[in-house]
């Protein structure tokens, strides 16, 4: 059997893969870089909290299977199930920003 | 010079026993093995660096933008690379397909199993059309248990959804349960006799290095 040419796999079913989830780990959003004192005092132009934006619950049904499957990726990449899916809607291009990633569960506690 | 990947989106379908089978008896032949496993459980990552007494290579490599040049790598130095996906759809699986001579879909007896595996397959039918080149796929029934109802309905089902399917069936047996405790692939009785009939099998398919004198 000859030696295969791995080369071009990537590139013929990169189309293909991006329809799938990533099994990528995780990787932690780099800490603020610190601001220097004469930028502290400036104000800086608050963005609109998600009460301003309106919070909405959405539900959503799927097979006991995936729901089981979600479970298992999510606390793998240390996430909730919320975080996680909104994640991966993010790489679809959702508009989605770190706050809204934040864990409501530990709010509320 | 032969990659094979394991692959079905439902979890616990025998995916990392058939690698072990094959890799264990491999690597007694003679064969420079090595393993990728891509699942987030890295079942047979653990059980290589731990149980197994076999000479296996094994990487754990999740990251779908990492998982060809694993591949790609581990190739160049062993005579069979094979590829234990995650039990689920996900991009690492559809790249090992795409670097596979051969993609195994174990079944178990339940309906889930059977549409995981029509998933898959029409997966494996997709990537092969997007690389104009064929990937060969095989169905291959896992904890088989003869004689029994669920048993002759999953054939039926299989037949009916036209999957292409292995001759070989892997029985339910102590044996295959037992490997993953002893590190040591079955090399008698029923468990060995299987073990070695799936290889055959595979060789016949042309997805091992020729000539392969498969250890008795």
């Amino acid at each position: 059997m000859a030696k295969k040419d791995l080369a071009s796999v990537t590139t013929d079913l990169s189309a293909l893969a991006s329809m799938m989830p990533t099994q990528r780990p995780v990787v932690a959003a780099p800490r603020a870089v610190e601001q220097p004192v004469e930028l502290r005092a400036l104000k800086a132009v608050p963005k609109p909290t998600q009460e301003e934006e309106g919070v909405i619950q959405f539900s959503l049904s799927m097979r006991k299977e995936l729901r089981k499957q979600l479970a298992r990726l999510a606390s793998d990449a240390d996430m909730t199930m919320r975080a996680f899916v909104l994640n991966a809607l993010k790489e679809k291009g959702l508009s989605v920003r770190e706050d809204d990633l934040v864990d409501l569960r530990r709010e509320r506690r | 010079m032969s990659i094979i990947t394991i692959a079905t989106s439902k979890g616990g379908a025998g995916k990392t026993t058939i690698a072990r089978l094959i890799l264990g008896r491999l690597s007694l032949s003679g064969l420079r093995t090595a393993a990728v496993d891509a699942d987030f459980n890295h079942t047979l990552t653990d059980w290589v660096r731990t149980a197994s007494k076999h000479a296996i290579t094994v990487e754990n490599e999740l990251d779908e933008t990492q998982i060809v040049s694993v591949v790609s790598r581990l190739h160049d130095a062993h005579d069979v690379v094979v590829v234990d996906t995650a039990g689920a759809a996900a991009q690492a699986t559809i790249f090992a397909i795409g670097c596979a001579d051969l993609v195994l879909v174990p079944i178990q007896t339940s309906s889930a199993d059977i549409v995981e595996a029509i998933k898959t397959v029409n997966l494996i039918k997709s990537a092969s059309l997007m690389m104009k080149r064929d990937v060969t796929a095989r169905v291959i029934m896992t904890a088989y248990q003869p004689g029994t109802n669920i048993s002759a309905h999953i054939e039926k089902e299989v037949a009916k959804a036209e999957l292409p399917v292995m001759e070989i069936k892997l029985h339910r047996l102590v044996a295959f349960q037992e490997m993953s405790f002893t590190g040591l692939v079955p090399t008698s009785g029923l468990a060995g006799l299987q073990c070695m009939n799936l290889l055959d099998e595979i060789q016949a398919l042309g997805a091992l290095p020729e000539p392969v004198k498969l250890a008795s």
